[in-house]
């Protein structure tokens, strides 16, 4: 069974925010509710400044915070590492949120919609999501799953890859099976120092970035 | 589920090609097209943009369907009483309108063309008006010099410079192989699209270096190795620098590529007392020193043994100065115009750089250290199997540092320096992306062929008393004032416009005054928005006759519009169009063919595809025949439908529909493209996308094809431009024309570096405002989100960009803004002695202490969303009176602010 993973290099986000922009498209997100962020970092002070773009998302850690706290049963994890929300079982507790370090999820209370009235195409595709629940990133699981039906590798086939990485113009994002030695993210694990984002919390996350060489 | 291919030419580095997935008759999302990812330089990506089409197309703001004006008094503050008309009423309205107004050749009393389009946003408006550049061609006489910001807000003296030395339109580096780029002010991260952004992260897997040199930290600077916080419009003095420092302090033997300079380069061309070339008597042809034999000899000599390229010689010869003015000359002393260079460069050293750009000596003196030790001088590399130099250090320009006063200083100290090491126009070096005022537009080595004086063949507008264009038919005067412009298919839109805006209905010094047009058209642009002086605009728009305008949403322009035309946004039209082999930035392709853009879904609202619009149009004016000649001819494609392999020409005077049409011109392309092997039809277009066969890689230098012509870039001397200076002065001092004096002191054979700052304070000075008043400069910035893209009414593209630093408001220097009082997202009044904005604060430290930044351009107060954004505009802020043109017909995109906390 593989785990499922992303690597992510700083050294490459333009902080365009196109995976972002790609992942609400896909996942027909609304206002606020975004499941990748891109939040923009300054360091230094002038002249000597930088400025860096830390993609964020849901860690899918290897021990999850948010499993164990959930009351209803809806969030879990996968034998591949996946950490999934079961919209109809989510009974909109957020005590998810709450236990998740990372602060990675949403809570959409009310249907919030771009226009007002909503368009046709958010009348039609909001459909896909339930209000009163937590969302969060699940890499995109259907693209992976109905992929591995159809013979495709994730990772490296863009059909069963997530929306965010096939999309990203910068090359920064990089997903496969972190258990498969031979996989691009391992061997960039493998060859580069990288970084799992608060380590004292011990989750384990299946993002590991590759911090700025300067 | 289906997916559907298309593409994406929102900005000007397109078009990228993409997939739409339909489902259950929604067009549901966006997705890249992974099989072309070998042949596109994006490989099949899309940027953020691309994202944003789905809402931009179910964005229930849209206009519905055609609107009509029912108050004819026209204001910013007047409610034009817009009502709900069809199609047919309106295009009655339109026809009638354009019949009435075609009188003789379509010219007015004035010899103005009664007929004015405007288009907008760079190259891309021509991706999606389909034929309605034929209709335009079978018009006549259109005055296309009142566009909206392209022009005069781009890359321009890039854009004049570029095509006459080296037919670039745009330079770009040649990054798959560049190991250093030097950056002033380009922002490849915001605006170079997906393939922009997509090649220099491969560059940086590679390792390359790239030094970021501009007031604020950009988006490109944030994933540079390097930012330098240079003083606005002062990069000209930084390029000068290291000119000096190749030529003066290092050895040049070492510093410079002396072949290249020798046998590419007029370096060797001797300079007469009167500054012109010394030439020989009999031929006219430069002469050069052969220092073999010690003998001048003409520059095509075959038996020279060694350029001169230093020293002073003794030679008999004849100047050529304007107007055929000639004085002969017998044993005079001549230099090679690159001894010149070097006395002419002594005096710009980096402690006198260093103290005008505000960067450290040091920092000037070790960068130009890094580009000769990253230049490999005298190696070579294989390319198409062809051996050419290799020299991977390119140095690129961004949009405010080239345009206005110094866009031509830096334009050359660029060019020169990157001639010096010999990497113009090379593997790894500073190439050009495609060319627009000269032809082919998508071949650029076809274009070049052997001109005067060993350099390559330049039709510059003509200066002499017997062809100067005395009465201009534009508005802008362009091919009267700007010889570089040429008078090709795209020099209005390189032409000077707020110069036809400014003399419209307005009294000017000895030219008759200027005519407002009968009928205006307006595609894809807001000029209220995106044109300086604002309120002069609207002013002025106020006053058309019949204005009409294809619309998305109501706007800022079309407020003041008589009529309004929805048209079909992006996804919904069809379109063939070209794909490579190179376009207007760093987008170099593989291959290069035709790729289709096509209805993904039903229309979402009563609007119209730009094809049946003009067919209806064309057909209703009676221009049918000349509307389908055109297309015949080539004018959409560069295409003829007639070909020697097949014949699918439209028959005169028949009305076609848009699939007909369509289907046609891709049997045409491709029998074309495949000399005659392969026809695909619309059907097999809509199925597969694109068409393409491989481009030679080595045809995107144009190395190969100077050595094969034995031509010489114009460069370092510019003596023809100094020529074609003094003949355009005597020609407008004879019709006792003087308000372009001031331009006309930069046609120089080595321009001197020009004090912006100075220029903009005297202009301060004469209107009566004092420049101390005035403390920071004020520039602008783009975010990919919007760079072009016409989609500040695209909600989701907002929310995005609230995520880069400065979108919501205006940068500030984090230390002086504490100074100030000011904390982030205070609102501040930032004041020009013109105007006056409000904007949300952003301190951050990436900002210079003496610059305010801008990002995008908004200040919106009609358009729905966008008008509550509360984003400033610069173009508020500035004023013609200071904001001085440059010889090229641009002004430079900054104003001199003062910044005070609202209480």
């Amino acid at each position: 069974m593989p785990r499922w993973g992303m690597v992510v290099d700083l050294e490459k986000c333009t902080g365009c925010q196109t995976c972002s922009v790609a992942c609400k498209v896909e996942n027909a997100l609304g206002p606020m509710t975004d499941r990748v962020v891109v939040v923009e970092k300054e360091m230094g002070t002038y002249p000597n400044v930088q400025r860096i773009h830390i993609p964020k998302r849901c860690m899918h850690c290897a021990d999850p915070k948010c499993v164990g706290v959930c009351p209803s049963g809806a969030t879990q994890q996968r034998d591949d590492g996946i950490v999934t929300v079961d919209q109809d079982m989510c009974v909109g507790c957020r005590y998810c949120m709450m236990a998740c370090p990372y602060n990675a999820r949403v809570f959409q209370a009310v249907e919030q919609s771009y226009h007002s009235p909503p368009s046709k195409w958010e009348v039609q595709r909001y459909k896909e999501h339930t209000v009163g629940v937590v969302g969060k990133c699940d890499f995109c699981k259907s693209r992976i799953d109905e992929g591995l039906q159809g013979g495709l590798k994730p990772g490296v086939d863009p059909d069963a890859t997530p929306m965010c990485v096939i999309s990203c113009i910068g090359t920064a994002l990089t997903f496969g099976d972190l258990d498969d030695p031979a996989s691009e993210v391992s061997q960039l694990i493998e060859s580069r120092e990288t970084v799992q984002f608060l380590p004292e919390m011990q989750t384990d996350p299946s993002i590991y970035y590759l911090p700025r060489r300067r | 589920m289906k997916k559907i291919p298309t593409y994406c030419n929102q900005c000007y580095n397109g078009p990228d090609l993409f997939n739409v997935v339909v489902e259950d008759g929604i067009a549901r999302s966006i997705e890249p097209n992974p099989a072309c990812k070998d042949i596109s330089p994006a490989e099949g990506k899309v940027c953020v943009k691309a994202y944003g089409l789905l809402q931009k197309m179910y964005n229930p703001n849209r206009i519905k369907s055609p609107l009509l004006r029912t108050n004819p008094k026209k204001g910013r503050h007047e409610d034009p009483g817009f009502k709900e008309i069809s199609w047919d009423e309106a295009l009655a309205i339109l026809t009638e309108k354009l019949k009435e107004t075609r009188g003789d050749e379509g010219l007015d009393e004035a010899g103005f063309p009664r007929l004015a389009v405007i288009m907008g946003q760079a190259a891309s408006p021509a991706a999606y008006s389909g034929t309605f550049p034929a209709l335009l061609s079978a018009w006549g006489p259109i005055d296309y010099t009142l566009g909206a910001g392209q022009g005069i807000k781009c890359y321009h003296s890039e854009h004049l410079y570029g095509e006459y030395w080296h037919r670039c339109f745009i330079a770009a580096s040649d990054t798959p192989r560049c190991k250093l780029l030097v950056s002033f002010g380009h922002n490849t991260n915001a605006s170079g699209g997906a393939a922009g952004v997509l090649r220099h992260a491969r560059a940086r897997d590679r390792g390359y270096k790239r030094i970021q040199i501009e007031p604020h930290l950009s988006a490109t600077a944030t994933t540079s190795d390097e930012w330098v916080p240079i003083r606005v419009k002062t990069d000209a003095a930084f390029l000068y620098a290291m000119v000096h420092v190749l030529l003066c302090e290092m050895d040049r033997g070492r510093s410079c590529d002396v072949p290249y300079l020798k046998r590419r380069t007029n370096s060797p061309y001797l300079v007469g007392p009167r500054g012109y070339f010394i030439r020989d008597k009999r031929s006219k042809s430069p002469l050069v020193w052969d220092l073999a034999d010690a003998t001048a000899k003409t520059h095509d000599a075959l038996d020279i043994g060694d350029f001169a390229l230093e020293g002073e010689y003794t030679v008999s010869g004849v100047e050529i100065g304007p107007d055929g003015q000639e004085w002969e000359h017998e044993n005079v002393s001549c230099k090679p115009s690159f001894q010149r260079l070097i006395e002419f460069i002594e005096q710009y050293t980096p402690e006198w750089a260093a103290e005008i750009c505000d960067v450290p000596i040091e920092t000037i003196r070790r960068i130009a250290h890094e580009i000769v030790e990253n230049a490999h001088i005298g190696e070579t590399i294989e390319i198409s199997g062809e051996t050419l130099p290799y020299r991977p250090v390119a140095i690129t320009l961004g949009k405010t540092v080239n345009n206005g006063p110094g866009g031509y200083q830096v334009c050359w100290a660029r060019t020169v320096l990157t001639m010096l090491i010999g990497a113009l126009e090379v593997p790894g070096g500073t190439i050009g992306a495609s060319q627009r005022l000269n032809k082919p537009h998508h071949d650029r080595w076809s274009s070049i062929w052997p001109g005067k004086d060993g350099f390559m063949q330049n039709s510059l507008n003509p200066t002499d008393a017997k062809n100067w264009s005395a009465s201009p038919q534009n508005r802008a005067r362009y091919e009267q004032l700007l010889p570089l412009v040429l008078n090709t298919g795209w020099s209005p839109f390189l032409s000077n416009y707020p110069l036809a805006w400014l003399t419209m209905e307005d009294d000017w010094e000895n030219i008759p005054r200027t005519t407002l047009p009968e009928v205006v058209l307006l595609y894809r642009a807001n000029p209220s928005i995106s044109m300086y002086f604002t309120n002069l605009i609207e002013e002025k728009m106020a006053k058309f006759p019949f204005f009409a305008c294809m619309g998305y949403t109501l706007d800022e322009t079309n407020h003041f519009a008589d009529l309004i035309l929805p048209d079909h946004t992006d996804l919904e039209g069809l379109q063939l169009f070209r794909i490579g082999p190179s376009v207007h930035s760093e987008s170099y392709w593989t291959s290069y063919g035709f790729a289709l853009r096509q209805p993904v879904v039903e229309p979402v609202v009563n609007s119209m595809d730009m094809t049946d619009f003009s067919t209806e149009v064309a057909d209703r004016v009676g221009l049918l025949e000349d509307y389908n000649g055109a297309i015949n001819a080539g004018l959409i494609l560069g295409i003829r439908l007639k070909g020697d392999a097949s014949d699918h020409e439209l028959q005169a005077g028949k009305k076609y529909d848009t699939e007909e049409i369509w289907d046609r011109l891709c049997k045409a392309a491709t029998m074309a493209l495949s000399d005659g092997k392969e026809e695909r039809g619309l059907s097999w277009f809509q199925e597969n996308g694109y068409y393409a066969v491989p481009y030679p890689q080595i045809r995107h230098y144009l190395h190969p094809v100077m050595v094969r012509w034995g031509l010489r870039y114009e460069l370092p001397y510019q003596e023809n431009i100094r020529r074609v200076g003094e003949e355009l002065a005597n020609r407008l001092h004879e019709n006792d024309i003087h308000w372009w004096d001031d331009q006309l002191v930069e046609y120089q054979t080595f321009p001197e570096c020009e004090d912006f700052t100075k220029i903009w304070e005297d202009a301060c000075r004469q209107v009566g405002a004092d420049p101390a008043d005035y403390d920071f400069w004020l520039v602008n910035t783009r975010s990919m989100q919007f760079a072009w893209g016409s989609n500040v009414a695209v909600p989701m593209m907002a929310e995005a960009a609230k995520r880069v630093s400065g979108f919501k408001g205006a940068l500030i220097n984090r230390s002086v803004a504490e100074k100030l009082g000011i904390k982030e997202d205070d609102i501040i009044t930032i004041e020009s002695f013109h105007g006056r904005v409000r904007a949300r604060a952003v301190p951050r430290e990436g900002v210079r202490p003496d610059t305010i930044v801008f990002t995008g351009q908004f200040g919106h107060w009609k358009t729905p969303f966008a008008r509550d954004l509360g984003i400033p505009n610069l173009n508020v802020l500035t004023d013609p009176k200071t904001l001085v043109m440059d010889s090229g017909g641009s002004l430079a995109d900054v104003v001199k602010v003062r910044v005070r906390k609202e209480v």
